[in-house]
């Protein structure tokens, strides 16, 4: 193996190649530079070549050795993406029937990223219905103002309210007039309806008009109602949102709204929904969004798993910033935006099926992002596990306590999926007794509140057949919550 | 293949935490780490009684016997699965293993869903299901949803309704 030799190139394949990929490259370029084939000057050695780069790349050791070995000597650029992957096995049994084996992986920037911070462009799109009337609006105004304050030269706002209909506040702008800004947030009026649609497309439109190379785009869209008829539309624009770049941060404050919907039209941008279950705790929401925004380094992250084969995904979800599932689409997944603070561990769960063997690949992991701090901005990084199947246990075996502990956690969340599953199939008593057990699981966590939250609810549930808004509310944005570690948690 | 011992729902080999109902799955001599405290919380008892319960899954009793209070049935029920002790209710869809309807249970304050017993890694331990008069062990009242062990012998107490526990 000669590090200074850059195999990828002889072959003609990316980095990110596959195994079958690298094989296939291969097998042309043999048969093009084939001795037998091709008498041409140089061809021979070519093929010499051709084949010792196959050697390399198509042995997941020796490959990893070899990219290593570059990554040393500073011939490929270090990635902006760190990734840390931790398996729950280093050696399986061989069993003819499929077993699980799990990995734990946490994607962090590297360390020596550029710190300078991306410009922002926001838009805050607010309900202004006659249910917002007093505290709630109150409390949205000065947050509001709050965020203006904290802008900076470059970024740029736009703000858009609806309620029947939707309007322009302040159309998007960089360089804001920071007290003419908060005196228009301060003219903000409650009446009618709650239209969100026409609100989510005017905002929209005002992020498209300062979108740059660089800018971190997102809407803050909150809500206190359920809109009628043009959630669908929602859906799409959330999704065409997302294609563009633009996440959504969704808010719903008290318990009149459709947490289906802002949490489908977050996940598909990419963002995150929240619960507001006091008009106190909007001003803090906001900062917090903002402040978590200033941190991004990555835009729009996708994660490629390729499996050997034997080996199958068979679920994935994300358990920090909070817990959600991950909708794989074929083999890729969105993650979002990744910032210097909210590092993303991911956690999935394989089916391996195999006879023993040495060392063996069983998967690769690709992530990669776009950078725009970074010269070159497509940035990248994979890992690769591989394990021993073995006919004899191994006595050292342990699954690492972060899995474990992350498993403890993500088992509550989907224990909650099933209940509110087994509810909308008017299985009331099997969701009563998965609150209720769910309910056990918590206690022992020391999650007490929720606990009471889930006990509450399970006899609410068995005696009158429903949840009630707040406490279904509480028991799906609380179980997420449950990744959160105490110090992740910030005042400002 | 591997079986929830709690709720007896199949797994993959290798799988950590039931689906079904949250059990961390992986035997006791494997355990690394027991982040839920799962089998070590709210245990009564001494502790040596405690570990040698806990150190073998699928040891200990097979079933239970129930002498129960002044009507002086005796309900014998193997430990397969949880057995439910409460008040039949087919309108609230409330079907317990043991119902405890003709021993009176309505006016001792027997709910409808009082408490379970079930075998978890080789102990006997029932949890109140959040009744309203109360399960008792030997006149210990439990803490809702948190189960503790059954001894042989031990009389056991929901509401005001009380039974004697045989272990076999």
């Amino acid at each position: 193996m000669q590090v200074d030799k850059d195999y990828y190139n002889i072959l003609g394949v990316p980095h990110t190649a596959t195994e079958e990929e690298i094989r296939q490259a291969y097998r042309a370029l043999a048969r093009r530079y084939h001795p037998d084939a091709n008498k041409e000057a140089g061809a021979h050695a070519r093929f010499q070549e051709v084949q010792e780069a196959y050697e390399v790349l198509n042995n997941p050791a020796e490959r990893q050795k070899y990219d290593h070995g570059r990554e040393e000597q500073g011939r490929d650029k270090s990635s902006a993406l760190s990734l840390r992957a931790i398996p729950s096995h280093k050696t399986l049994l061989a069993m003819p029937e499929e077993q699980a084996y799990y990995v734990l992986l946490n994607v962090t920037p590297a360390g020596d990223l550029p710190t300078s911070r991306l410009p922002l462009n926001l838009c805050l799109v607010l309900d202004r219905s006659t249910s917002m009337q007093g505290m709630r609006l109150q409390q949205v105004k000065e947050a509001t103002r709050q965020i203006i304050d904290k802008l900076q030269t470059e970024d740029s706002l736009s703000l858009v309210v609806f309620s029947d209909r939707a309007e322009v506040l302040l159309p998007s702008q960089r360089n804001v007039d920071k007290a003419m800004a908060k005196s228009v947030a301060s003219t903000i009026q409650p009446s009618g309806g709650t239209e969100m649609l026409q609100g989510l497309l005017i905002g929209l439109k005002e992020i498209e008009r300062n979108r740059s190379e660089t800018s971190v785009n997102h809407l803050i869209l909150l809500t206190d109602g359920q809109t009628y008829g043009d959630e669908q539309g929602c859906v799409e624009q959330a999704e065409v949102a997302g294609r563009h770049q633009i996440s959504l941060s969704t808010m719903g404050i008290g318990s009149d709204w459709n947490e289906d919907l802002l949490d489908q039209m977050a996940a598909l941008s990419g963002g995150v929904s929240t619960y507001i279950d006091s008009p106190r705790k909007v001003v803090d929401v906001f900062k917090d969004t903002i402040r978590t925004l200033g941190t991004v380094v990555a835009r729009e992250l996708v994660m490629t798993v390729t499996t050997r084969s034997g080996v199958r995904l068979h679920e994935a979800f994300q358990i920090t910033p909070h817990i959600r599932r991950l909708e794989m689409r074929g083999d890729k997944v969105v993650l979002g935006p990744l910032g210097t603070e909210q590092a993303k561990a991911l956690l999935m769960e394989f089916r391996v099926q195999g006879r023993a063997v040495n060392e063996q690949s069983l998967m690769r992991i690709t992530v990669e992002g776009d950078v725009p701090g970074q010269a070159d901005r497509r940035s990248w990084e994979w890992v690769e596990l591989t394990a021993r199947i073995s006919e004899t246990p191994d006595p050292n075996a342990d699954i690492p306590p972060p899995i474990v502990t992350a498993l403890g956690k993500l088992a509550i969340f989907k224990m909650q999926e099933k209940a509110m599953r087994d509810l909308e199939a008017g299985e009331i008593s099997a969701a009563t007794q998965r609150l209720e057990t769910m309910a056990t699981r918590l206690l022992n966590l020391g999650e007490t509140d929720l606990a009471r939250a889930a006990l509450l609810e399970a006899g609410r549930l068995a005696r009158t057949g429903d949840l009630s808004p707040e406490g279904r509310k509480k028991i799906r944005y609380g179980t997420r919550a449950l990744s959160i570690l105490p110090k992740e948690i910030h005042h400002d | 293949m591997i079986k929830c011992p709690f709720c007896q729902t199949t797994h993959v080999a290798n799988t950590l935490f039931c689906s079904e109902c949250g059990t961390y799955l992986l035997e006791d001599d494997r355990r690394g780490t027991d982040p839920l405290g799962t089998g070590e919380i709210g245990w009564v008892g001494t502790e040596e009684e405690g570990t040698e319960h806990l150190t073998k899954q699928g040891s200990g009793p097979l079933g239970v016997r129930l002498h129960i209070g002044e009507s002086g049935r005796e309900v014998e029920a193997l430990l397969t699965k949880a057995i439910h002790l409460g008040r039949l209710d087919p309108a609230s869809d409330v079907f317990p293993e043991i119902d405890l309807s003709e021993d009176g249970g309505l006016e001792k304050g027997v709910s409808r869903r009082h408490a379970r017993i079930l075998k978890r890694e080789g102990t006997v331990v029932v949890e109140d299901l959040g009744s309203i008069n109360g399960t008792f062990i030997n006149g210990k009242r439990l803490a809702p949803y948190l189960p503790e062990a059954l001894h042989d012998g031990d009389q056991l107490q929901l509401g005001k309704l009380l039974i004697e526990i045989e272990l076999s």
